[in-house]
């Protein structure tokens, strides 16, 4: 039963997007990934409009200090069980704004975040690979091929 | 004793509940993959041989998550509209003759057709009231645009379905059925065309689909929606979408007539009746693509000025030209 419900949880992650002040770059490479070059509903991923709807956060931006609230509200509106990804250098740890007075810096400063995708901004590719390990971090470990070991570690 | 178990067996599993089920998760997985087509996009394609699990899975996802009960929320009518609206078109298609005759048999009586028109709307109207008990802004502006929705749009809908109606001289769907040897959709094309127009403002789908709007109203009635509620809410507007192809199939395509080749005849009219069915959500799917939103403003006048005038002038010609039509009846 469990596995069945990992099974639909991995194939069918439901995402919302959450600017939290970026600069849209990566926002646009968000809209890459949903466009048809990327694709993503080839693997299920489904960008819905609510909260309510939805099992992976995406959250871009240094997170100002009015955004750190309404993120946290967000978060809260999400039903269990939920995932954060950070996408972006300033969403990992507050980027080139890290310190400046008006910015938080960093979303798990705010919430639980679940995988961190640097780069500014990260390629299409990256976000694809950060929630792809994400969710097969969900599943329970396989034995894995001496080659795939490896590639962990790296 | 066998025909009690026969009864249950054909309400629960074939043309009945399970059947429906699983038909309708293959109706929105071709949905999906004709709209990705459409869009120069792959659609789902990896959950299962070529993504045709990918709404199962979207289901078994759904009903594992948490459900949140808004505080402020009217919680029974927020908890049982969801399973009312899909039981209630479950059992609006249950009149439909899917294999040639209705999933419980004999249960045709005169004027079904105007029976299943309004459960319908009463499915309508539990939507309506999933959006209305959920105390949110958009939820509650959603709610008034499928009831403004579909108060308007059911007038044209049934006048339309007069058409067939009449030529078949019953109320009733399974005599409409059986007098289409030639089908409906040759002999009164004006209906057909109007008919499946309709149909998408009735279905809230594209260029009608005020009510969800994500854009203006985010998700609609469902915005507070979540785990198993928001899955039955799904689910209820895939049902949704299959019983109005399937009532178009009905009134217009011949339903379950087609030639049998060899062996039981209600394999080859469930084979017909699907791929009519299929054919119709097609259709309705590569409209859905190519038009833009209509503004909630233009869908009422829309509704009001031009497909009613033009459903009162379909129905006239109809019975204008019913002398020459009858014949081929």
């Amino acid at each position: 039963m469990t596995n069945i419900a990992t099974w639909a949880r991995v194939k069918s992650p439901w995402v919302l997007h959450f600017n939290s002040g970026a600069c849209n770059g990566c926002d646009i490479e968000i809209v890459a990934l949903l466009t048809p070059k990327y694709d993503v509903e080839r693997f299920g991923i489904k960008l819905e409009p609510s909260p309510r709807h939805a099992d992976v956060l995406l959250t871009t931006g240094c997170v100002t200090q009015q955004c750190a609230e309404r993120l946290k509200r967000i978060y809260e509106q999400m039903p269990q069980p939920k995932f954060v990804v950070a996408i972006g250098a300033c969403a990992c740890s507050g980027g080139v704004f890290a310190g400046n007075y008006n910015v938080v810096g960093g979303v798990d400063k705010v919430i639980p975040v679940n995988a961190y995708i640097p780069g500014c901004p990260p390629r299409p590719e990256a976000i694809i690979d950060g929630v792809v390990k994400l969710l097969n971090s969900l599943q329970p470990p396989k034995p894995a091929k001496k080659e795939e070991k490896k590639d962990v570690k790296q | 004793m066998i025909d009690y178990l026969w009864l249950i067996f054909r309400v629960l599993v074939f043309p009945g509940f399970t059947f429906l089920l699983f038909f309708t998760m293959f109706c929105d997985w071709i949905e999906r993959k004709v709209e990705a087509r459409m869009q120069n996009r792959m659609g789902p394609s990896f959950t299962g041989p070529r993504g045709l699990f990918q709404p199962l899975a979207d289901f078994i996802k759904l009903l594992t998550k948490e459900e949140i009960t808004p505080t402020e929320s009217k919680k029974n009518f927020f908890r049982f509209a969801p399973i009312l609206a899909l039981s209630v078109l479950v059992f609006a298609l249950c009149f439909l003759p899917i294999d040639g005759t209705s999933v419980i048999p004999n249960v045709s009586f005169g004027g079904d057709l105007i029976f299943v028109m309004a459960l319908v709307s009463v499915a309508n109207f539990m939507l309506f009231l999933a959006g209305w008990s959920s105390a949110n802004p958009y939820s509650s502006i959603g709610a008034a645009r499928v009831l403004t929705q579909f108060l308007g749009y059911d007038i044209p809908l049934l006048m339309l379905a007069l058409a067939p109606a009449f030529l078949a001289g019953s109320l009733t769907l399974a005599t409409i059925v059986s007098s289409q040897w030639v089908p409906f959709a040759v002999l009164a094309p004006w209906a057909f065309v109007l008919f499946i127009i309709t149909m998408q403002a009735e279905l809230e789908k594209d260029p009608f689909d005020v009510p969800h709007a994500e854009s203006e109203v985010v998700a609609g009635h469902e915005t507070e929606y979540s785990g198993g509620k928001l899955a039955f809410l799904k689910l209820a507007r895939d049902v949704q979408i299959v019983f109005g192809a399937s009532l178009i199939t009905v009134l217009f395509l011949g339903g379950a007539n087609g030639p049998v080749f060899f062996g039981f005849p209600e394999f080859w009219g469930t084979l017909w009746f699907v791929l009519k069915v299929l054919v119709i959500i097609v259709i309705s799917e590569y409209i859905t693509v190519l038009f833009a939103r209509l503004r909630i403003d233009q869908v009422v006048k829309a509704n009001w000025r031009i497909v009613l005038p033009l459903s009162v002038l379909s129905l006239i010609l109809t019975i204008s030209l019913a002398v020459w039509i009858y014949p081929l009846v």
